[in-house]
């Protein structure tokens, strides 16, 4: 669907800005929601997100002695600024991309492993010991899921022949859905996503009972809600683009709701599965198997569309 | 508390306020990047001077101050010391008040095995299976309320017998609970010993020889995993344990997943036992006399805890009031195990590894002074607070 | 290998109610035997005390006004009390007894947790008489 808004209003309300922000906080509590089903309890109520972000900015924020002070306040606004600016270039709630080039699922990704890094860094520039863990398993996650996740992401781009994320989507919108065709790369492109977003089985950055709470152990008041709303717009961002990819694109946002609600069914009864996986466990799960079965799935798309172009 | 961040090793400090933790310890993790080279543990956050404060008591009112050393042992540390009275005043309790208590211990044993499930899941980032052996915490829980009128600290002794009676009705409701729970049981072993991202987080994790068990003094499921076949139901038995004769559950893994098998064995076995001893309640009266001033004597009474081995000795001195009473906790002698063999696991497996011990802080905390000198000291009330001071400015 | 074994559980929770009882709103009943408030009946009571000697947490008093009449008031601290029984055991005329429906007993203010049973007349004996004296009235301790 194509509409035309002026960009500043684009970029600051709808649908970027302060719209993306509230339906980050509706999709956090969607998963809490549905985690709580799952194991059979009732869950928060629907403004518990909003109401732990508002908490979040009202606090005083502690800046630790022995860090960089600069580095400490800007790196949770440049971590939110890399995950809103991702949102233009993905066609998000169902409408056209804001700002679309060639090559811009590149761009995306970058910007997403940028909020990651980001969080990395904060975590090795607190002195705190905790923290240092922390962002150590943060940037190792982060070597280990990325090549798996940016492959599976790739078969599609192959098939759709372009590196932009609108036209992929409108290829995806009119062939058949792509993970019947490539269903192995949509298992990795979904655990990508968990591991991505740091869900659990893949929360060992953020084990609550190992490491209090990782890189963002220091972090309070309005940092931390920075990182926390920034989480979540990674969410819906890495959701619309897994559905835009292999769930048969997005065309109005009707066909949003659905899709992204049933991939977020999905993951969070992944998520209520597995226990947590050590750090070392995830990168040799991530790098002997992940790896493997993405490269299989992308020499199969190459030679099929080599096949193809024969026939 | 100096922060050491040199790029080698440092120090992580676990407690005393920390998620992986139920009660406050303080721990210290030497790492080299992800693995473990050193441990020490320091406890007595939760020090309460119980102890010292029985002198003050009579024996009646000692009885509700030990019973609350711990929730999840509470009956059991009652027992414990009821036997002992009873044998410093040279009295039995009834079989019926016996069989009563037994009843009691064993649902007790199976409230804290399957709490210990739940909070071991937990520490291993498997929340799901938290909350449903949880749940199904909740009904053991409704059965001991029915029986004592509290779902924790159930108060059911009394010196020379037991306060509550179980008639038929209760019976039925307790035999439906344990088939449910049965059910469930089966349900988490398989989840416990087939699932392979949760064995990949307990199998090989933690292993103790039994050689090593038995030198370092485990007691309780730690030790029966390592294939120590020690458990006082079996070796010295107390209560109606001489009528209602239990089966000693070991493995020989000596893992943490070998902790886990054993201790829902023992689920099975207490489920076998409730049923036995709710068939064959023996009939008659639920107390026997015990006179308010207990003659000079001592005495000591050995009991198996949910964790291991529980001993008190008791010494009386023809008052109303004891005139001293020592606790020995099974989860103290379990921390040398975790001590010796955290050394070459991964930080990541540390939470698991403390909790696969079952470890009870509350129960933990004794002032021990060990004496080098050879002559001996005497401490007065005064003494000690005084060093209290010092010690911690 | 099997991985995910708890899927069964999990799917079949999705269609199930929450095990969660949602206290305030919906009341489970309680079992009968609940150890909540204590009640004294001062018909029976001989004033021998045993319910007063044997408390663990100090939370009764027995103020004797006239023992040749059996006149006496049961002071009660209901937040030192620990609900255990023993003085319920310890009583020979079974004039004390738990209550299984009084057991909602948070309170905005110390003073409904001093409880002073007794007959009427006595009560307010005792009440008159502490405001006559110079000293703590019978609400506060010293």
């Amino acid at each position: 669907m194509n509409i035309s808004i002026s960009p500043l209003i684009a970029l600051l309300f709808f649908p970027g800005g302060i719209f993306l922000l509230g339906s980050g906080l509706v999709y956090e509590y969607i998963d809490r929601k549905l985690v709580a089903q799952f194991q059979n309890r009732v869950g928060p109520r629907w403004f518990q997100p909003l109401a732990d972000i508002i908490k979040l900015l009202a606090k005083e924020e502690i800046t630790l002695a022995g860090v960089n002070p600069q580095l400490f306040v800007a790196l949770p606004v440049v971590a939110l600024a890399a995950a809103l600016t991702a949102a233009l270039y993905v066609p998000m709630f169902g409408f056209q991309a804001m700002f679309s080039f060639r090559g811009d699922l590149v761009v995306t990704l970058y910007l997403l492993s940028m909020m990651t890094l980001c969080s990395g860094l904060a975590g090795a520039n607190s002195v705190d010991r905790f923290s240092i863990i922390g962002a150590t398993r943060t940037l190792t996650q982060l070597f280990s899921y990325e090549a798996p996740f940016l492959l599976a992401l790739l078969g599609p781009a192959i098939v759709a022949g372009t590196w932009q994320i609108s036209d992929i989507n409108t290829y995806a919108m009119s062939h058949t859905w792509l993970i019947l065709t490539q269903p192995i790369g949509f298992i990795v492109a979904v655990i990508g996503l968990m591991g991505k977003l740091e869900l659990p089985p893949f929360d060992a950055p953020e084990a609550e009972t190992e490491i209090v709470s990782g890189a963002l152990t220091e972090y309070s008041g309005r940092g931390l809600a920075l990182f926390r709303i920034g989480k979540d717009v990674e969410l819906v961002i890495g959701l619309t683009l897994v559905v835009a990819f292999y769930l048969g694109g997005l065309g109005n946002p009707l066909v949003f709701l659905l899709k992204t609600l049933v991939l977020r069914l999905v993951t969070a009864g992944l998520q209520s599965l597995f226990a947590r996986l050590r750090i070392d466990q995830t990168v040799g799960m991530w790098w002997r198997i992940g790896a493997l079965v993405a490269l299989v799935q992308l020499l199969a798309v190459i030679i099929g569309l080599f096949i193809g172009k024969i026939i | 508390m100096e922060a050491k961040v040199s790029p080698q090793k440092f120090i992580v400090p676990i407690g005393p306020q920390h998620p992986a933790l139920k009660e406050p310890g303080h721990f210290e993790f030497t790492v080299e990047g992800e693995i473990i080279t050193g441990a020490t543990v320091r406890l007595g956050y939760v020090h309460r001077g119980i102890e010292k404060s029985t002198e003050d008591r009579n024996w009646v009112q000692n009885l509700y101050l030990l019973e609350r050393i711990c929730g999840i042992c509470s009956h059991i540390h009652a027992t414990a010391y009821v036997l002992g009275v009873e044998a410093l005043a040279n009295v039995t309790a009834p079989p019926r008040a016996q069989a009563i208590r037994t009843l009691v211990c064993e649902l007790e044993r199976i409230h804290s095995h399957m709490l210990w499930l739940g909070v071991a899941a937990h520490e291993g980032g498997f929340d799901t299976l938290f909350m449903y052996s949880w749940r199904d915490r909740e009904t053991v829980m409704d059965l001991l309320e029915g029986l004592s009128g509290n779902r924790v600290n159930y108060s059911v002794n009394v010196l020379g017998g037991v306060k509550i009676d179980v008639d038929e009705k209760q019976a039925a409701t307790i035999r439906k609970g344990i088939d449910f729970l049965e059910g469930r049981t089966q349900y988490y072993m398989k989840v416990v010993t087939t699932d392979e991202t949760f064995l990949g987080r307990t199998r090989n994790v933690g292993t103790m020889t039994y050689d090593q068990a038995d030198a370092l003094a485990a007691v309780g499921p730690t030790a029966r995993a390592s294939g120590i076949a020690r458990d006082v139901r079996a070796d010295a038995p107390y209560v109606a344990y001489p009528d209602f004769p239990i089966k000693v559950i070991t493995e020989r893994g000596g893992d943490l997943a070998a902790r886990f098998v054993v201790r829902i064995n023992e689920l099975y076995e207490s489920y076998r036992l409730v049923r036995e001893i709710l068939d064959k309640l023996p009939v008659g009266e639920l107390t026997t006399r015990v006179p308010r001033r207990i003659p000079e004597n001592e005495a000591i009474s050995r009991v198996e805890a949910p964790r291991g081995e529980l001993f008190y000795y008791l010494k009386s001195n023809g008052t109303e009031k004891p005139e001293r009473i020592k606790v020995r906790t099974p989860s103290i002698c379990n921390w040398a195990t975790v001590m010796n063999f955290a050394i070459g696991l991964k930080l990541a497996d540390m939470p698991m590894i403390l909790a696969g011990i079952d470890p009870c802080f509350s129960c933990s905390d004794r002032a021990v002074i060990i004496n080098r000198k050879s002559q001996s000291q005497e401490w007065s009330w005064e003494d000690l607070r005084q060093y209290g001071i010092k010690y911690y400015r | 290998m099997p991985i995910g074994v708890m899927l069964s559980d999990i799917l079949s929770s999705l269609f199930k109610k929450p095990a969660t009882e949602q206290y305030p709103f919906v009341k489970e009943p309680v079992p009968e035997r609940l150890r909540g408030e204590l009640f004294w009946d001062p018909a029976k009571c001989t004033g021998c005390q045993l319910c007063v000697k044997d408390c663990p947490a100090d939370a009764l008093e027995l103020i004797v006004l006239d023992k040749v009449n059996k006149r006496f008031v049961l002071r009660y601290n209901a937040d030192k009390c620990i609900y255990c029984g023993q003085c319920v055991m310890n009583c020979r005329f079974k004039c004390l007894n738990m209550s299984n429906e009084q057991w909602e007993l948070a309170a905005t203010s110390k003073a409904p947790f001093l409880v002073n049973y007794g007959r009427d007349e006595d009560v307010q004996f005792l009440l008159d008489k502490a405001a006559q004296e110079e000293g703590p009235v019978p609400c506060e301790k010293p």
